[in-house]
């Protein structure tokens, strides 16, 4: 044994930070694809222990350990339920770095990540993409062009929200003015996000007005990174964060946020991915700066001018709440609305499957989660869920649109901006 | 790898479990070649996940035709290598039979599968004021049918007993496939305890496949203290003090210092870092005894010598100190690569005696050694840090952690208080048995498993191959 020390031959992933891991084994039950599957190779320890016998020259990388990194979410529940501090995060990116290099995938699985990896991140050809399903909902016919597509482009199709379904835009009111020392806050528009989820950075940005910070814009917003980071892009990872670090701390904001909350943890980890560039300071700046719109918004109370009587259950962003570790600041900011009662549902915190572009190239799992997640809503009784990260919310909301529920998916943003705005209309 | 398998055996198999059920590819069986105890690693040929009894039942009648032995696993968290398969190439996992299936207030009981995980049996209640009393620090992910195994404890068992004093009947398939109900739903009962011998056979009598479990009522409240000592030795005097005075805390917990960096900086609780060893005391019954009760565990951890003693403000404190006391075997990950934990037991005024010969053992071993344990029954949990990557240390690590055991049994103890035997202690068992006894042992096992078929290699070591078997039988370097 001895003889045989523990050694890496192969660059699968920073090989000393599997050390971290003693085994213990108690981060399954946290770990979304162990509780669907229940087998180890799902699990976190499992993937774990994949990486180490890769690294170590005890297996190669194979059609099914492959796939069993693949079918990790990187939502890093593990991360929260890990006593070691294990950075698993950071593994499982770099592993997945390794398994783009060295592993090639079966035709329609590598078409699929390829198309998402050659759209997605730029807005102007999502949006030209996108172009014939707005006109299909403009003219309402997207339920009858629905079904004559196949399941997987159907499955696709569901997860696009109508267009302006929650714009408020109408019954804001005019901002009061702001103080020049106010603190400065970026709401970074994401790539996606600026073109799905428009509402959420509108209302986010007009949330911090009123709240009486002054909102700084990018001039134009690039991808934050964080799909090739989960992807196994690397490099490309690294040019995003170049970019956005270049555009973004010459605006010097005392705080950066983002609608979606995988964005925010990709920027906070420009101080790792960019730590040996001529960038690293910067990095380290904007790293240090990143918040989230909820205890910004606790910082600063919104006044709310009426009630608004309602059930609401609120479903946890993994890299919100596994990534910067924010769980409370949503529900406290939740709980000061007038009338408003927050019912918790079972594993609030457990991946609802979205997880960045996982549903769009793991549809299987992802489906398998969205429908626990469903269930886990349906039983809390509420009327809306509230949420802080666009994915998660096209995602749940195409799965309760497929049950017929009644139960609204709002962004935190959106949802915030509703409250507001109720009291304002009926003001008026 | 199923290639020491009959393939036409794997064919039935995999009728039975179905594919899913069935995992026989070398890539995915390398994760099941250990569980928590890592020491050694042996990976099984075939890997079964049934979903049902009547799944096991036929599964175990395949092999026993065969003559193919097995090794049962839950969650594969256990500590001792309960899981590792020895001479046995079939593994089956309980993970997927996890359901809760009836919860009996009135008459204080659940019915559980065996692969449902120990804390969502807790969960599942909880709202109505009960509880499942055996809470082991893997209570998030490990499993009844595991617990059973090696009649699990937890800091609480100090009041409340063990998992055997839980467990009021199982469902467990014998070797040859044949399907019994053992205890019952009732408490009383006559005849030989037969569940009894069931909890803590670590597998060896077959698979269980569902129990039925004691539930608890949630005491009124709770009062949890965390009481800061110079050293080990004052804090070992307050334990004494507090059990010999007639006080039966809910849990007894000790840290010594080397544990309270690594969880404090996992868990920011805000130990003391100058603290030698910390308890936490937990008190817990009706409100009206409290007051009382806590006026005098303080004076007797005060008088015992501790520094500063705090009552936990309210149930976010109190949650963190048990928080960071449970994962307390995780988070020693940040102090070393690689960690082997003791679990012997000694009468709690010996406490003092064996923490000294812990010290002794580490300089002479030249390996850390950390301690966090169940101070109020006496079962300890050294927990030895070693680099896997380190010539010779994982030798030395094996070794500190023989001569702690055979301290413990020389001071009137037992080698384990809940990790079970495994295949880590087997060559210890001479320490505490004689030939005869080992030997009535063994026929007791040959009653449920005649062939020897279930978890082969565990518990109770062949004659004359006793003492050397403790040395790692690892097939694959680590």
């Amino acid at each position: 044994m001895s003889e045989h020390p523990a050694s890496a031959h192969r660059d699968v992933t920073d090989y000393e930070l599997l050390f971290d891991c003693v085994h213990c084994g108690l981060c399954a039950e946290a770990c979304p694809t162990y509780v669907a599957t229940r087998s180890e190779m799902d699990s976190p320890r499992g993937r774990i222990y994949l990486m180490k016998a890769l690294a170590e020259g005890r297996m190669d990388l194979d059609a099914d350990a492959a796939r069993h990194l693949d079918l990790c979410l990187g939502c890093r529940g593990c991360e929260s339920a890990c006593p070691s501090g294990v950075k698993y995060g950071r593994l499982i990116e770099a592993a997945r770095v390794f398994v783009e290099c060295e592993y090639r995938r079966a035709g329609f699985d590598r078409f699929r990540r390829a198309a998402v990896s050659v759209v997605f991140p730029y807005p102007a050809r999502l949006r030209a993409l996108l172009m014939p399903v707005r006109i299909l909902d403009w003219l309402g016919l997207r339920k009858v062009v629905r079904t004559a597509l196949p399941v997987a482009a159907r499955e696709w199709l569901d997860l696009l929200p109508r267009h302006g379904t929650n714009s408020t835009e109408a019954n804001w009111p005019a901002p009061g003015a702001i103080a020049d020392d106010a603190p400065a806050v970026i709401v970074h528009h994401g790539c996606v996000a600026q073109v799905l989820a428009k509402s959420e950075n509108a209302n986010s940005e007009r949330l911090l007005a009123a709240a009486g910070y002054r909102v700084v814009k990018i001039p134009s917003t690039k991808c934050c990174g964080a799909l090739d980071l989960h992807a196994g892009n690397g490099e490309r990872a690294r040019e995003f964060a170049r970019a956005n670090v270049l555009a973004i701390s010459k605006l010097k904001p005392d705080a950066i946020i983002s609608a979606a909350s995988g964005c925010s943890t990709a920027i906070a980890e420009y101080r790792e991915i960019l730590k040996d560039d001529t960038l690293a300071p910067e990095a380290e700046m904007l790293a240090s700066k990143v918040k989230d719109l909820s205890s910004l918004l606790l910082e600063r109370p919104l006044q709310f001018s009426a009630r608004f009587d309602c059930v609401v259950t609120y479903h946890d962003a993994c890299h919100l709440a596994h990534g910067l570790g924010v769980r409370e600041a949503p529900r406290v900011l939740l709980r000061s609305v007038p009338g408003l009662k927050l019912v918790e549902m079972e594993n609030s915190d457990l991946c609802c499957g979205s997880a960045g572009s996982y549903n769009l190239t793991e549809p299987k799992m992802a489906r398998e989660l969205a429908r626990r997640k469903a269930d886990s809503i349906a039983a809390t009784g509420a009327q809306y869920v509230v949420l802080a990260n666009p994915g998660c919310e096209f995602q749940i909301a195409a799965e309760l649109r497929r049950r017929g529920s009644s139960i609204r998916v709002m962004h935190l943003a959106d949802f915030f901006a509703l409250a507001m705005t109720r009291g304002a209309k009926q003001n008026r | 790898m199923a290639s020491s398998i009959d393939p036409k055996l794997v064919e039935e198999l995999a009728a039975i479990v179905g594919v899913e059920g069935i995992v026989s590819r070398a890539s995915e069986l390398k994760v099941y070649e250990c569980d928590g105890w890592t020491v050694e690693k042996s990976a099984p040929d075939i890997l079964l996940l049934p979903r049902s009894v009547e799944q096991v039942s036929r599964v175990l009648r395949a092999l026993d035709r065969k003559g193919i032995a097995f090794v049962p696993r839950g969650a594969g968290t256990g500590l001792s290598g309960g899981a590792l398969p020895l001479n046995a190439p079939v593994m089956i996992c309980t993970s997927r039979m996890n359901k809760i299936l009836t919860i009996d207030y009135a008459n204080r009981r659940v019915e559980v599968e065996s692969g449902a995980v120990n804390l969502h049996v807790t969960n599942a209640v909880k709202a109505k004021g009960f509880f499942y009393a055996p809470d082991p620090s893997s209570q998030m992910a490990c499993t009844i049918g595991g617990n059973i195994a090696e009649n699990s404890g937890g800091p609480h068992t100090l009041k409340y007993g063990v998992t055997t004093n839980h467990v009021l009947g199982v469902e467990l398939v014998l070797p040859d496939g044949e399907v019994v109900e053992l205890g019952g739903a009732v408490e009383e009962r006559c005849g030989y305890d037969l569940v009894g011998a069931v909890v803590g056979s670590e597998g060896t009598y077959g698979v269980v496949t569902r129990a039925t479990l004691r539930l608890m009522r949630e005491p009124e409240g709770h009062r949890t203290f965390l009481a800061t000592f110079p050293d080990v030795e004052s804090a070992t005097r307050a334990v004494s003090r507090i059990i010999a005075s007639g006080i039966v805390p809910g849990a007894i917990e000790m840290m010594d210092k080397l544990i309270l960096r690594a969880v404090d900086d996992a868990f920011h609780v805000g130990f003391d870092q100058a603290a030698g060893a910390v308890l936490i005391i937990e008190l817990d019954g009706m409100e009206v005894g409290f007051a009382e009760c806590s006026s005098r565990v303080i004076e007797m951890a005060r008088a015992a010598g501790a520094k500063d003693v705090k009552l936990a403000r309210d149930e976010a404190e109190r949650q963190l100190l048990w928080k960071a006391r449970k994962r307390a075997f995780g988070a020693v990950g940040r102090l070393a690569p690689n960690y082997c934990t003791q679990d012997g037991v000694v009468p709690r005024t010996r406490l003092p005696d064996i923490l000294r010969v812990i010290s002794q053992v580490s300089e002479r071993y030249q390996l850390s050694i950390g301690n966090v344990f169940h101070a109020g029954d006496g079962n300890l949990h050294p927990i030895i840090l070693y680099d896997e990557r380190e010539a010779g240390q994982v030798e030395r690590a094996l070794g500190a952690g023989r001569d702690i055991l055979k301290a413990c049994v020389e001071m009137g103890g037992s080698l384990t208080g809940e990790h079970g035997i495994g295949a880590e202690k087997i060559g210890e068992m001479p320490l505490m048995f004689s030939p005869d006894d080992l030997a009535a042992m063994m026929e007791l096992r040959h009653v449920f498993d005649p062939k020897e078929r279930a978890n082969p290699g565990k518990i109770i070591p062949r004659p004359g191959a006793c003492v050397e078997v403790a040395a790692p039988r690892r097939q694959v370097p680590i």
